[in-house]
């Protein structure tokens, strides 16, 4: 069993991207976001109970459907928010938008557009600590999808070869936009069948279930920071919405989705703390509420902000000093 | 070893011309006797050719310019030679002392440009767009002068297009009748022209003045003053320092031209036809060479005797006079001399003489005859030294013995520079012609 | 002819020449259930099945390299980028390989192979999906660079892309997908590469644009033709082969020239073209060609800020007016 304040920590975070994630949905449809995003509902499982082993001096990366990961990885959800609607109080000065939230203060190496692109920047982190001679640690959040780019190949096959303290963690939501993975991926079980191939320990499990993913997160850990290398962790799970907000979803059956549903990681893990007296119902509920709360007042942080100048638009292109 | 290209000299008193074509761009090759460019005097409309081969490194003055004679107004030679030298001369070319100084007109601008004149320094650097050069290349303009709007004075097209059309929205006139159409208050417009393809010629605002004063001061009889200026002037000018710069005397010969006209007839019959002057030309080159005195220059250095005879031939041509010139007249047969004097009296009625055609005389033999002149006084055309006048041949009655007789009778009259020659071979020298005229066999 | 959008116009050449030829087949992501995230293969799935309508992992290295071996062995692969700036996840593929094989085997292998995606601002998708890249493969020799910026142009360009035995990137744009225009109807509808279109002709100054800037050119001569400036506007079609005749000709005639462009102006294909104007047409030119491009930084996210980066029709204007040396009011 977990540390009680871990447990508390993880599901108040699971609270925290639910309600952040269904606010951005809301905004979109009342089209106060440019572009699109990429929502990770139904996948809070994931983020919450991976960031909540790591510290803010170890590393992430993570992929275009990152507001788990940033918010896990102690994003603050106005400036956040305010990065979603580009504006200048946003994490990137609304130069990013969406899926290029960062935060190096607190160890995110950044959210990618790039399928892939985030393995080998990870790989880097952990190479500086490695260097360095810290016992941080990086992990690459990526989907299955991201497992047939050349980067995954080469990014495990460096941390492999050098030893280098990073955790792969493979979201498998099924679906890459439309593709099956098993249109896609040669593979049932990305974990387990091609870590070998890297010589490196390599699991596939239920990424709904923190108990599961904090079992294989701290154990990969530990063997980072031994010195001993990399590990795969395939983490199976499902996104409740579509790729992008808009997307009509004609791959995918609405029977298939309401299965998924039913697996809520949030409601599972709610039900594992009342069980084991971690947390009364009305706690939970009041954890939920507070979310909400504290969405609503990102996003009026966000709608106040200022828009960014475009006297400014050609600053930071280089490192002046 | 560059060429300069001088604005030649075109009639005895001719002082200036307006360039109006050049037919060869800068940088274009150009051969020898080329047509090169064209040019207008207020009397002629003349096309000169190049008197080189080579390449026209550069035209130094374009087209609208009026350029006094002898001064450069393009450079020829090959590719990389330098240029400076002629481009800083302004003065007249080495050809003497010309002591009929040119009299510069103060009005030396272009026919009629009211283009904005840039404020240029001596050498400074003209900035000028590709395509603005290309079109004043094209028109043959000479846009150093031209005022740009372009930044910093940037020379644009449509400044070089705002300068054609004005040049040419503007009735094409002479020099000198635009300047009397503004002493007279004359628009250039309403006045129509006679000179060649329309341009406006002096005379023809005089006529317009004319016709306005007569229309104006209906029956009045206080007569009428014309202009004074412009090519009277210089006229007026010249022919007072020939006369002011030389001592000029005259001498007057009667002669018998019965045998020259029996010469003349037995040729024809012959089927070689000459003219009184093709003979009069070889008479007058023999006798020069027994008195070379006669056919002189007065230099710095000295009195030059020529051991040559160049006979300029004065020839009455469109509202003006030309002297074209019959170089080694006297190494020339007659026939030669007919065949040359035909062709250079041919080419300057037609306006097409080369400046070496005019230029180097030693002597001239001008001839009013046609005008049923008997006798006149020339001026002498100056650096020579002597001039020969001769009128109509009339049959006139002459004492021959005992009786009266009619004779074809021509009357010689001698100008000659008494600086350099006396009375006394003056007179000998037209003996000498006479002597040879009443005996043509004396030529062979 | 028909009225259709570029996407729709892509699409049913796509479908006649699948028709018409039996070695063409089209590979990329989300193109069979999905239809393409833009539509542009809508539909083909259920006509020729999954063989022929393949999708694909993301795996661009690879799904681009399989297409050149196809190419290679007498298939007539189409090759759909989601992105183009996807063309980097893929670029030894494309420019190593496609681009120099057929010369580096000494003109033995042959590569019909299309390379096709979407590029360009328009959606809000940020610095890593909003960029446009044609000026890469004009650089390397090798692969044809086509920019149809209509529907029509998209159409007869994209047929001679197909039945072209080399490879060639074909850059479409995403703001362009949904407008709408005339396309013949004719199944042998095609436009030559390397065939400029004067879609108006004018005196006093020649616009070049690609893509979103043709329409741009076109509005910004309209509004000068009020102020008494007549505007002449080109659109290249195709950057490899380009059509320099046609371009020098027009600035011959003109004098002026300003070229304009989404891609970012520093080595941009307008570097490449007003170079190539100055070359040709010097002595013609009352003033230098002007080039416009996306200023020298990433693209931003936020809408006001990406409209500060890329080239506005004011800027044109703007443009226009300094090569005439015009006062700017």
């Amino acid at each position: 069993m977990l540390e009680k304040e871990r447990m508390i920590s993880i599901f108040k975070t699971m609270n925290n991207i639910r309600k952040f994630e269904e606010k951005a949905y809301q905004l979109f449809e009342q089209n106060k976001l440019r572009g699109s995003v990429h929502l990770c509902i139904g996948q809070e499982a994931i983020p919450a109970t991976v960031c909540s082993l790591l510290r803010d001096e170890d590393y992430i990366t993570s992929t275009h459907r990152g507001h788990g990961h940033c918010i896990a990885k102690g994003a603050e959800l106005g400036k956040a928010m305010a990065e979603l609607m580009g504006k200048a109080t946003g994490y990137c000065k609304g130069r990013g938008g969406s899926m290029h939230i960062a935060d190096l203060t607190k160890g995110n190496l950044g959210a990618n557009a790039i399928v892939g692109g985030g393995l080998p920047i990870a790989v880097g982190g952990a190479l500086a600590a490695k260097l360095k001679g810290t016992d941080q640690v990086a992990v690459s959040f990526f989907g299955e999808g991201a497992s047939n780019e050349g980067t995954f190949h080469e990014a495990i096959n460096l941390a492999s070869v050098w030893k280098l303290p990073v955790i792969f963690i493979c979201e498998n939501n099924l679906y890459g936009i439309s593709c099956h993975a098993s249109e896609s991926t040669s593979v049932v079980d990305i974990g387990t069948s091609r870590a070998s191939g890297y010589n490196i320990p390599g699991y596939s499990a239920d990424g709904n279930d923190v108990l599961t993913i904090n079992d294989l997160v701290e154990k990969a850990i530990a063997r980072a920071k031994a010195g001993e290398g990399p590990t795969l962790i395939e983490l199976k799970t499902y996104r409740w919405l579509g790729h992008w907000t808009g997307d009509p979803q004609v791959y995918r059956s609405k029977e298939e989705v309401e299965e998924w549903k039913q697996k809520c990681p949030i409601k599972r893990f709610k039900e594992y703390l009342i069980n084991n007296q971690v947390l009364t119902s009305a706690e939970c509920d009041e954890i939920e509420t507070d979310a909400l709360n504290q969405v609503e007042a990102a996003t009026k942080f966000a709608l106040e902000s200022p828009e960014p100048d475009p006297a400014t638009v050609m600053e930071d292109v280089f490192c002046e000093n | 070893m560059a060429t300069r290209v001088i604005m030649p000299k075109q009639g005895l008193q001719m002082t200036e011309g307006t360039i109006t074509k050049w037919l060869i761009a800068e940088g274009e090759k150009v051969e020898l006797e080329q047509p090169l460019f064209e040019m207008e005097t207020d009397k002629l409309n003349i096309e000169i050719v190049s008197s080189a081969s080579g390449t026209l490194l550069k035209i130094i003055r374009g087209v609208g310019e009026t350029v006094p004679i002898t001064e450069i107004i393009a450079v020829i030679g090959e590719p990389g030679e330098e240029l400076a030298e002629f481009i800083s001369q302004e003065g007249p070319a080495d050809s003497p002392k010309v002591s009929e100084a040119v009299e510069r007109e103060t009005d030396t601008k272009p026919a009629e440009t009211e283009a904005p004149k840039a404020q240029r320094n001596e050498g400074e650097r003209v900035f000028i767009t590709p395509r603005a050069k290309t079109l004043a290349e094209d028109k043959v303009l000479n846009y150093h002068n031209l005022e740009g709007t372009g930044p910093e004075g940037l020379i644009l097209e449509r400044d070089v297009l705002g300068y054609v059309e004005q040049v040419s929205a503007l009735p094409k006139a002479s020099p000198l009748a635009a300047k009397v159409a503004r002493q007279n208050e004359v628009e250039l417009s309403e006045v129509s022209g006679s000179g060649a393809r329309g341009k406006i010629m002096k005379a023809d605002v005089e006529a317009a003045v004319e016709a306005r004063k007569s229309k104006a001061a209906a029956g009045s009889r206080s007569g009428k003053v014309i202009p004074f200026a412009g090519m009277r002037q210089v006229i007026s000018d010249r022919m007072m320092q020939s006369l002011h710069g030389m001592a000029q005397a005259n001498h007057r010969m009667k002669v018998d031209m019965s045998e020259v006209i029996r010469f003349r007839e037995k040729l024809k019959s012959s089927s070689i036809k000459v003219s009184f002057t093709d003979i009069l030309v070889k008479v007058v080159s023999k006798a020069l060479l027994d008195f070379p005195i006669v056919n002189s220059s007065l230099t710095e250095q000295g009195i030059l005797l020529k051991d040559y005879v160049n006979m300029g031939l004065a020839v009455a041509v469109n509202n003006g006079l030309i002297v074209p010139v019959i170089k080694d007249a006297d190494l020339m047969s007659l026939e030669e001399i007919s065949a040359v004097a035909a062709e250079l009296i041919d080419k300057a009625k037609k306006g097409g003489l080369k400046p070496d055609d005019y230029s180097g005389g030693t002597f001239t033999i001008t001839n009013l005859g046609m005008f049923e002149i008997d006798e006149f006084t020339a001026i002498i055309n100056p650096p020579e030294s002597a001039i020969l006048a001769v009128g109509k041949i009339d049959r006139i009655p002459v004492v021959e013995g005992e009786n009266i007789v009619i004779r074809p009778v021509m009357m010689l009259s001698l100008t000659y520079d008494h600086r350099v020659i006396d009375g006394a071979p003056a007179a000998q020298f037209l003996q000498r012609v006479k002597q040879i005229m009443l005996n043509p066999y004396l030529l062979i | 002819m028909s009225i259709k959008t570029y996407a729709m116009a892509i699409r049913d050449v796509i479908a006649e020449e699948m028709r018409k030829d039996q070695t063409v087949f089209i590979m990329g992501e989300d193109i069979a259930k999905q239809g393409g995230i833009f539509g542009c293969t809508k539909g083909l799935l259920d006509e020729f099945g999954g063989e022929r309508v393949r999708i694909t992992p993301i795996s661009e290295a690879g799904f681009v390299g399989a297409g050149i071996g196809a190419a290679c062995a007498g298939m007539r692969p189409i090759v759909e980028l989601m992105y183009m700036d996807f063309t980097y996840v893929a670029m030894d593929q494309l420019l190593n390989q496609a681009a120099k094989i057929r010369y580096m085997f000494g003109g033995k292998a042959t590569i019909p192979m299309v390379v096709r995606g979407q590029q360009g601002v328009g959606r809000g998708n940020a610095g890593q999906h909003s960029q446009c890249v044609e000026q890469f493969f004009l650089h390397i020799p090798g692969m044809k660079v086509i920019m149809p910026s209509s529907p029509a142009d998209a159409a007869g360009l994209l047929r001679t892309a197909i039945r072209d035995n080399n490879p060639v990137m074909f850059f479409e744009h995403k703001a362009l997908y949904a407008t709408k225009g005339e396309v013949s109807d004719d199944p042998e509808f095609a436009i030559p590469f390397g065939k400029a279109n004067v879609l108006k002709e004018g005196k006093d100054v020649t616009i070049i644009g690609t893509h979103l800037y043709v329409g741009k050119a076109m509005n910004v001569a309209k509004t000068l033709a009020a102020e008494g400036i007549d505007v002449e506007v080109i659109d290249p079609r195709t950057l490899v082969p380009m059509d320099t005749e046609t371009m020098l000709n027009s600035v011959k005639k003109t004098g002026r020239a300003v070229v304009v462009h989404e891609a970012h102006k520093i080595g941009g294909a307008g570097a490449e073209i007003a170079s190539m104007l100055t070359e040709g047409a010097f002595k013609y030119l009352d003033a230098p060609v002007a080039r416009l491009g996306a200023k020298q930084c990433t693209l931003p996210f936020n809408l006001g800020l990406e409209n500060a980066v890329v080239p506005q029709e004011e800027d044109i204007i703007k443009a226009v007016k300094s090569v005439l040396y015009q006062s700017q009011n």
